[in-house]
């Protein structure tokens, strides 16, 4: 077993991973309990926008602070657009076949990723934080794993003080718990489902960005991430906020210290499963599971 | 009953046809077939380089190639095509263009099977040039040896090294981090973590690396890494702590995730922490280009073929003319992987001027591939011939200032060392055949 002074540099990167999957499992809980749509293609938007930043930077000279906020408004406006074609023809279907189509938009993202930006050529995003940091002890932090870490906290906190205070956020909960009862109480059923859509895609565009710095930015590697994401809030059984939370900070942190134990280092890529299915037979112990919106009875 | 389907269904129905014709349009369905480019091509030199467009029956080449997340050479193929569609604007091979179908895989063990029955018996393609797989020569050699095709290609698999019916143009990734080892140990390395992508064939690629290290005296230790999903800061830290102080990480993967580690490396101020080297992938510019001066003399990376920078030699120069008007498919630009399917296609195109009588066939085509031999080019260290691991002896280059150049200290072209027991058969080969 390697010395704790092994595993130190570690903690600061799983924090930072750990923070981003927090904020991609948040929209991704949020938008489930709106509209009961577990959006698979979450990553792969987010791997878009951030292409498309990149594209901007490298190849039109555009300034990095509008090619950043580009990305994250076109995970909003894509994911949007996707929940005003396709959510609304198929609020009525069975929460696998939601889950389905959502896949088929990540496949068909991933298609044009691979044709726009072929996976030959070399291509990073490096945000301006990258450049300084500070030392904890002997383990050097940068801003930008700050930041990811401190986004991730103020999402969930933020994320649930709105869905809690605010009207929109009160007809979310609202919806949740029944969407029929909630619209013949004369709430905006199409104009809140379509915030939370715009809103889940905003997160995405920003997790897309941050992971394309701090991770990779490769279009496989970012739309099949959802993997860490999804398992976080599967933990949560798509409903708390603060379990997606601390669920995605574990999973960041376990993958990440795995790494320096040479005998099971190249076993981390199973750290989302494990934990996700020890968490759901945890609880559901001597319960009745079931995919469909309730999840664990 | 007539059954009418309303708007739900026929919008949902209309944008799915779209996404589908999308989706094939973006990504194909795997296979391609070059066509002849007209372009001002006379005066390159490709092939018989009369500056005539070929026009007679064509010659049917093909080639396998892997394309999947984290693993992608298709620039090899890519640039093969280029310089064949460059020659075929240039008189062909005596007037006949030649024709070659590429078709990817997924390292599909049944999918690279049927891959090849399809070249050989449904496409009837007369040569195979340009494979570049990572399960294809231990899925297919002894098909192709049955069908009497002899390859030339970019191996991968440790049966490409092994067989009689292949010669690659490369060393592929176990003689190249042999050298990259090498290099590690004549710059001083205590220690060496070997780091590489957890594809199959990753317990033949450290061979040589362990037996050289062992020779030496030095400890070295083997980790693996999901290209598809590496997160490029945890595997430098890993690296660099598996490596120690006054250690080396060899690194054999392909150049955007060896750049993803490199930048890793560089966010946690750990490019001065070990000695870096590095298998010929990260032979590119691209890589040095996207490193930046921080990484100037950091990088010893083993170059199978010749740095660009510093050959200046007639064979580079085609490769540059030829890159510059036909490679807009070569998405990573000049490189190694794309000086591979430049020397394929020369090999290919050169065995096919030499058969006499007009007649191509599988028969004439695959006798003259496997009479090729002392085939001089600027890129290569020693002339090529068709065998098991003709290419042997190779260079080191470093980053400096955007592009890889040779390293001044190493003196030129380095044998890769013959304690890797394959290394020492071909050249007993080599001394027996006199080449």
């Amino acid at each position: 077993m390697p010395s704790w002074s092994s595993f130190q540099p570690f903690i600061p990167i799983g924090l930072a991973a750990g923070g981003v999957y927090a904020l991609s499992g948040v929209g991704m809980v949020v938008l489930y309990r709106a509209t009961g749509v577990l959006n698979l293609a979450f990553g792969a938007v987010g791997a878009m926008g951030a292409l498309i930043a990149w594209s901007m930077i490298n190849t039109w000279h555009v300034p990095g602070g509008i090619a950043y906020a580009t990305c994250v408004l076109f995970g909003g406006v894509a994911t949007l657009l996707y929940g005003m074609v396709f959510g609304r023809l198929l609020a009525a279907r069975d929460p696998l076949v939601k889950a389905a189509a959502t896949l088929g938009l990540a496949l068909l993202l991933l298609g044009v990723m691979n044709r726009l930006w072929p996976a030959q050529v070399t291509r990073s995003i490096s945000l301006p934080t990258d450049s300084s940091g500070f030392n904890v002890g002997s383990v050097s932090v940068v801003w930008t794993q700050v930041i990811a870490v401190g986004f991730g906290i103020v999402m969930t906190i933020g994320t649930a003080v709105f869905l809690r205070v605010t009207k929109i956020g009160t007809a979310m909960r609202a919806l949740a718990d029944d969407r029929e009862i909630t619209a013949t109480l004369g709430v905006p059923v199409r104009r809140v489902e379509a915030a939370a859509w715009f809103g889940s895609g905003l997160l995405s565009g920003a997790a897309g960005l941050l992971l394309a710095d701090l991770v990779t930015l490769a279009s496989d590697a970012l739309t099949f991430i959802v993997i860490f994401t999804l398992s976080a809030a599967l933990i949560a059984r798509l409903r708390s906020l603060a379990v997606t939370f601390v669920a995605s900070i574990v999973i960041g942190l376990v993958d990440n210290l795995i790494a320096p134990i040479t005998s099971i280092t190249n076993f981390r890529d199973m750290t989302p499963f494990v934990l996700a299915v020890a968490a759901l037979l945890f609880f559901a112990r001597g319960r009745q599971y079931s995919f469909a919106r309730g999840g664990i009875r | 009953m007539r059954k009418h389907f309303g708007w739900r269904v026929r919008i949902p129905v209309a944008l799915l046809v779209v996404a589908v014709g999308l989706t094939i349009a973006t990504t194909g369905f795997g296979k391609s077939t070059s066509s002849p480019k007209a372009s001002a091509a006379a005066g390159l030199g490709c092939g018989a380089g009369t500056g005539q467009k070929a026009t007679g029956t064509p010659i049917t080449l093909g080639a396998i190639v892997t394309k999947q997340p984290g693993t992608d050479f298709t620039d090899i193929t890519n640039m093969a095509g280029d310089y064949f569609n460059c020659v075929n604007d240039n008189g062909g091979i005596n007037g006949h263009p030649i024709q070659y179908t590429v078709l990817d895989e997924q390292t599909n063990p049944s999918q690279v099977a049927a891959d090849a029955k399809q070249l050989i018996e449904t496409d009837h393609v007369m040569g195979i040039a340009g494979n570049t797989s990572i399960i294809d020569c231990a899925v297919n050699s002894a098909y192709y040896a049955a069908q009497h095709y002899y390859l030339i290609e970019s191996g991968i698999a440790e049966q490409c090294y092994a067989g009689s019916n292949e010669a690659p143009v490369n060393m592929g990734p176990r003689y190249s981090a042999d050298g990259a080892t090498q290099t590690a140990i004549l710059e001083g390395a205590k220690k060496i973590a070997f780091d590489q992508s957890n594809v199959p064939g990753t317990g033949y690629n450290l061979g040589g690396s362990k037996l050289i290290a062992a020779a030496h005296h030095i400890p070295i230790t083997f980790l693996t890494e999901n290209a598809a999903s590496i997160n490029g800061e945890t595997a430098a830290e890993k690296e660099v702590q598996a490596a120690g102080t006054g250690g080396a990480v060899v690194l054999v993967f392909t150049p955007p995730v060896a750049l993803q580690i490199l930048q890793g490396a560089q966010k946690l101020g750990l490019e001065n922490k070990v000695i870096w080297t590095c298998a010929t992938p990260c032979n590119t510019d691209f890589l040095a280009t996207a490193l930046g001066a921080a990484w100037n003399h950091k990088l010893f990376v083993n170059a199978e073929m010749s740095d660009l920078h510093d050959d200046n030699g007639p064979d580079a120069v085609l490769f540059a003319k030829v890159l510059k008007l036909y490679g807009s498919n070569v998405a990573g630009g000049a490189g190694s992987f794309s000086q591979f399917g430049f020397t394929v296609g020369q090999l290919a195109v050169k065995a096919l001027l030499s058969i006499k009588g007009g007649v191509y066939n599988v028969q004439t085509v695959n006798a003259a591939f496997k009479a090729l031999k002392g085939f001089k080019t600027d890129m290569l260290c020693k002339p090529w011939y068709y065998g098991p691991l003709p290419n042997n002896t190779d260079w080191t280059v470093w980053p400096v200032n955007g592009t890889m150049q040779l390293v001044p200290k190493t003196g030129g072209c380095m044998a890769i060392s013959a304690v890797d027991p394959e290394v020492a058969k071909v050249r007993a080969y080599e001394k027996a055949h006199g080449v």
